[in-house]
């Protein structure tokens, strides 16, 4: 390899020392390789690891999305669990969905290119033109009514996208950001995720609803959903008080989705 | 199944009355017939009376068992949902299901997931002991509270 081989090296370097100065809130694992983030986060949840704690992995082996689909996990990107024990009910904590949502939207803001059009697509993957670049998954254990801890899986891909699989993909690298790395991200990430999470703690659910529906993909619009019992297409009304989907589906019929996946949309 | 009839009207006056009083379900019964109407749950009409041979399959909440007895309140062994959500009965589309009527589960074990928002939250059983009913299908939305199984 020549010359040029080394910058990016270097560049890993620099990153490197960037992240021994994430906020004293988390609490960093770095792993080469593991089953999943999520799984690693959870099975240290039970043990009992501090609110805080960062699973983050190079690779993954069986990286999961929803229900049971694979997230394709080659080195380059980024894969991130985060363990978080805030004191509410168990009922609140998908607003925390959104939480993770805006804080990496905003991680990608400060990585992409202004001109780039990134959006929320429902309930929390991120899109890049109209691409997935970004998703994330949630695991709760509840004690009673009360929420006891939540893991908080994140993909992003920064350096490759596995193309197209249930919806168009991207990444960071393909989408302008030629320097993006892995580490920088993480750090955007921790940095807006502490400040949304302080907003969300003293404010409620408002703000970050508003700046959700602000950035969302297609709202307003004609969308196809895919629910696990059926198939259905109208117009994506609005997100509803607690983060769920209203969907008109004609004749000013309305259903209200909680768990769904948004295959198609039709953008005017 | 003993026959029943149909009372379009009893079944729009319950569903006035519900949206009047803000409730999420009235249930009425009369003559061996039982009406109830639930926000998001549609409506159903049945038998009360007529003792019924055992489910060949996972029963929808709103059927009744040989008791005539169907609400968490007054299910021995309920399991309810903590949360308005999406209950799901397999871990995902095509897997076998966490329990089946009749397994003997142990406390704590995972035997439903109920998700909202992408936040998965996996139902763990309250108590061991033997899974009577399953009162819900794969993906059937769930309010708060709602009975989702019977642990016996």
């Amino acid at each position: 390899m020549g010359v040029s081989a080394l910058a990016p090296r270097i560049f890993l370097k620099k990153r490197m020392e960037d992240l021994s100065q994430l906020d004293e809130l988390y609490h960093l694992i770095s792993l080469d390789v593991v089953d999943s983030t999520n799984e690693e986060a959870a099975r240290l949840a039970r043990e009992g690891a501090p609110a805080g704690t960062l699973v983050w992995a190079k690779s993954q082996l069986g990286g999961k999305g929803r229900r049971g689909r694979e997230w394709i996990s080659p080195g380059g990107n980024l894969y991130m669990s985060l363990i978080l024990r805030p004191n509410i009910l168990l009922t609140q904590a998908p607003q925390l969905s959104f939480v993770a949502a805006v804080a990496v939207f905003n991680a990608l803001c400060f990585t992409l290119p202004q001109t780039a059009k990134i959006h929320m697509k429902w309930p929390n993957d991120i899109l890049v033109e109209g691409k997935k670049i970004a998703g994330i998954l949630l695991e709760s254990s509840a004690q009673g009514d009360m929420l006891e801890w939540l893991v908080v899986g994140i993909g992003v891909n920064v350096a490759s996208s596995p193309g197209k699989v249930s919806f168009p993909s991207t990444s960071l690298h393909e989408s302008g950001a030629t320097h993006a790395s892995v580490e920088g991200v993480l750090k955007h990430f921790t940095d807006s995720f502490k400040r949304v999470m302080e907003e969300w703690s003293g404010e409620g659910f408002a703000p970050v609803r508003k700046r959700w529906l602000e950035f969302a993909w297609c709202l307003g619009e004609k969308i196809e959903v895919k629910t696990e019992q059926e198939l259905l297409q109208g117009r994506f009304a609005d997100l509803d008080e607690s983060g769920a989907l209203v969907l008109e589906t004609g004749k000013g019929e309305k259903r209200v989705l909680t768990a769904a996946d948004v295959i198609m949309g039709f953008p005017t | 199944m003993a026959k029943f009839k149909f009372d379009d009207d009893l079944v729009r006056s319950l569903a006035k009355l519900l949206e009047e009083t803000g409730l999420t379900e009235i249930e009425f019964e009369a003559e061996g017939q039982r009406v109830r109407v639930a926000r998001g749950g549609g409506v159903t009409t049945e038998a009360t009376a007529q003792p019924q041979a055992a489910p060949a399959k996972p029963e929808a909440a709103t059927e009744t068992g040989e008791t005539g007895e169907i609400d968490a309140e007054h299910l021995p062994g309920a399991v309810t949902s903590p949360m308005v959500g999406t209950a799901y009965t397999a871990p995902e589309p095509g897997a076998p299901p966490f329990v089946s009527v009749g397994d003997t589960v142990r406390e704590g074990q995972t035997v439903l997931i109920v998700e909202a928002m992408k936040t998965m939250n996996p139902i763990p059983a309250p108590h061991g002991g033997k899974v009577m009913r399953i009162l819900v299908e794969n993906g059937d939305p769930v309010e708060f509270g709602e009975a989702l199984m019977a642990i016996e």
